[in-house]
């Protein structure tokens, strides 16, 4: 008698729940499954771009015209350089300026705001801002450069081709440690003194602390960081297309697919669903294995 | 008793209206706000003459074909479009355009120069578009300068790298030119003007790509040389007019969209903080080039009706509508020097020549700039027949990238043409 009320109970707050989360599962289906789906249904045809042609199926044809493509290989490695690169860059950095930033010294609060800038900054005026210190002759930075003897004032870093992966994860890290940084101090804020007090008492050095009782304790916000990260930029379009059109990632290589030249849409689609499996086991593998979940 | 009949009319008009509201949809590549409003006023007038809305759309040149793809799959492609000739060629060879409908325009007109329609010419008198309006590029250089030195008007190869060598002097931040180095258009644009002076071709007469040859060898190594005098940085096009205004270059490459940073005091405030009203009178311009034999360069942006248009007679009245008399002259005066006309009648209508800025240069300029257009070459157009297989080379930017790597690397004229060889035919083959 009483089991049975409970299980109505536990009924209905399983339909309550369900009726709270509709709108989101609703909104995120429309939005994200569906383009995931037909991205997928997609990336079996030969798309058309003419109206009156129909699509036409292939099968696996473009998986396999990709696969045996050498320059979708060296994009992919690029890419996992890239993603490597920055995430590790960004964290170091976002630590380093967190740990700094958790001292108490005057101006604190000033100084923890403009660190955000690069972050919350709209990417355009950033790439125009880089460009423009960067400008040969004219750009601020080159002319102070130049009057220290560092450059020679000809020099045109950012459109050099050569460059174009060295700029474009300098130009990542920079922009994103705030981050790291971000989510590093809030956890470093929490750590509560007395464990760095008691290390004290028993002689432990600086050092000894650091990867003793900081680092541990930010193990999981680290690790979770470089999960959110390493996504964002794997799949980073925007900020490395702005830059220059030589850095090669993945995401560059499925636009110029997509895109450029007579579109082939299929091909991209299919490069876009190896991407997304890949994306998915590396995911999962990392959640398993260091988030612990 | 009249006020019930006003709305009972009011009423009827609206429902008959409701019911017959035509509309079509215009995408405009002229995406600028002034240029917009200006449209936005022309579509206004086809309104209330026709009965006829006309959606305008703006759209990025270079996000052409994203929204084309997409507007595909969501069924919404506008009737008639405007934009530059590549992408009517990639759209057009892939079926998109109403050849026949666009030809019927062109015949409609009679007087539109022959030497920017070939241009779209789809074969068998049809057309991928309609030329709407057209620039000339070429190399606008301070005649003072030139004529102080002596030096002849920068027409030939070899007095334009004889001014390059002799007035540039680095020393005093002056450069004799800026010449394109980036991956981009504008360096695929000026290149094409220099390669088609040694009558070099990225495709030779069987279609298979010529990167390699010895005469498009030359125009890399003539390029290469004339790189050492131009202003040190991979440059583009602002750096070009900057460079040109604010005398810190004796020549650059562009088209006549310079005429009003030229002349006009406000629009030269804008881009250099500062005038000279000596300009006009100082600047000269080579519209032609050469060193084998004569070519000049120039863009014709097109008007073009869609074969998915279901409301395809509306779309003609449209550009019928956009090409006529004050509607045409009122477009092209937004960009005066720009966009020139592309109808004979039309360039030597005086109510077009009436423009603060087309005043300023003077009838004979402006006839003698929009004469031009009917000697325009271009890669993609060879032979009487259109290369829709360039506009695949363009959108890749294979050229532009060529130039960029080459002056990256120092690679030698040889190097530079072997890698654009192999990028052609990898470009080519993908597709």
């Amino acid at each position: 008698m009483i089991g049975m009320r409970r299980g109505t109970l536990e009924r209905k707050e399983a339909i309550f729940g369900w009726k709270l989360i509709a709108p989101t599962v609703i909104i995120i289906s429309m939005l994200i499954l569906y383009p995931v789906v037909y991205n997928i249904y997609i990336s079996f045809f030969r798309v058309s771009l003419n109206p009156q042609v129909p699509d036409q199926f292939v099968g696996l044809r473009n998986y396999v015209r990709l696969l045996i493509d050498s320059r979708f290989w060296r994009s992919f490695g690029i890419t996992i350089i890239f993603t490597l690169l920055t995430v590790f860059g960004s964290i170091i950095l976002g630590l380093g300026v967190a740990l700094l930033m958790n001292r108490k010294f005057f101006g604190r609060g000033i100084v923890r705001a403009l660190i955000l800038l690069p972050y919350v900054t709209p990417l355009i005026s950033l790439v125009f801002a880089w460009r423009f210190i960067f400008l040969p002759l004219n750009g601020p930075l080159v002319q102070f450069l130049a009057s220290l003897h560092l450059m020679n004032p000809g020099t045109d870093v950012i459109n050099n081709p050569n460059n174009a992966f060295l700029v474009v994860s300098v130009f990542n890290i920079w922009r994103n440690f705030p981050f790291v940084y971000l989510m590093t101090l809030a956890t470093l804020q929490s750590i509560p003194n007395t464990l760095y007090e008691s290390a004290e008492i028993d002689g432990a050095s600086r050092w000894k602390q650091f990867t003793s009782i900081t680092l541990p304790e930010l193990y999981f916000v680290l690790a979770s960081v470089a999960l959110l990260r390493g996504i964002w930029n794997f799949y980073k379009f925007d900020e490395v297309y702005l830059l220059s059109k030589f850095a090669g990632t993945l995401p560059i290589y499925i636009y110029d697919t997509a895109f450029t030249g007579i579109p082939r849409q299929g091909v991209a689609a299919s490069a876009a669903t190896i991407l997304f499996v890949i994306m998915m086991v590396l995911i999962t593998l990392y959640v398993k294995k260091v988030l612990k979940w | 008793m009249w006020k019930k009949s006003f709305l009972v009319f009011a009423l009827v008009t609206l429902i008959v209206g409701a019911i017959f509201a035509q509309s079509i949809t215009f995408w405009t590549t002229e995406v600028e706000s002034n240029r917009m409003q200006r449209i936005q006023a022309l579509a206004t007038i086809f309104q209330a003459q026709t009965g006829i809305k006309v959606n305008v759309v703006p759209v990025e040149e270079n996000a052409l074909f994203t929204r084309i793809i997409a507007s595909k799959a969501a069924g919404t492609l506008p009737d008639i479009m405007e934009a530059g000739i590549e992408p009517f060629l990639l759209l057009g060879s892939e079926g998109l355009m109403d050849t026949q409908l666009n030809a019927e325009v062109i015949n409609y007109f009679g007087d539109i120069y022959a030497g920017v329609k070939r241009l779209l010419s789809a074969g068998n008198g049809k057309y991928y578009g309609i030329p709407f309006h057209a620039w000339v590029q070429g190399i606008w250089y301070h005649k003072n300068w030139f004529d102080s030195k002596n030096l002849g008007a920068p027409t030939t190869w070899y007095n334009i790298l004889e001014a390059a060598k002799e007035l540039n002097d680095p020393a005093k931040g002056v450069y004799g030119l800026v010449l394109p180095k980036k991956a981009d258009a504008y360096t695929e644009q000026i290149f094409t003007e220099i390669a088609l002076a040694n009558g070099a071709r990225p495709f030779d007469n069987k279609g298979n790509v010529a990167f390699n040859s010895p005469q498009m060898i030359e125009v890399f190594r003539f390029y290469k040389t004339l790189g050492k005098y131009s202003m040190p940085g991979f440059t583009t096009v602002l750096d070009a007019l900057n460079g040109y205004l604010s005398g810190r270059a004796a020549m650059i490459f562009y088209s006549t969209y310079i005429m009003d940073d030229i002349a006009v005091e406000e629009v030269q405030r804008k881009r250099i903080h500062s005038f000279d009203p000596q300009l006009v009178k100082n600047t000269g311009f080579a519209n032609k080039m050469m060193n084998i034999r004569t070519t000049s360069y120039g863009q014709v942006v097109a008007l073009g009706i869609l074969e998915s248009s279901k409301n395809k007679s509306d779309a003609t009245k449209f550009a019928e509508f956009l090409m006529t008399g004050n509607n045409y002259i009122y477009w092209l005066h937004m960009a005066p020097g720009g966009m020139n006309p592309t109808r004979r009648s039309i360039a030597t209508n005086p109510k077009f020549l009436d423009n603060a800025v087309l005043k300023r240069y003077g009838a004979a300029k402006i006839a003698n700039i929009i004469a031009a257009l009917d000697n325009v070459e271009r890669f993609d157009f060879y032979k009487g027949k259109v290369v829709t297989k360039m506009a695949k080379l363009s959108s890749n930017f294979v050229i532009g990238k060529a130039i960029n790597l080459m002056f990256a690397n120092n690679w030698t004229p040889e190097q530079t043409a072997e890698w654009a060889q192999k990028e052609a035919e990898r470009v080519l083959k993908g597709q």
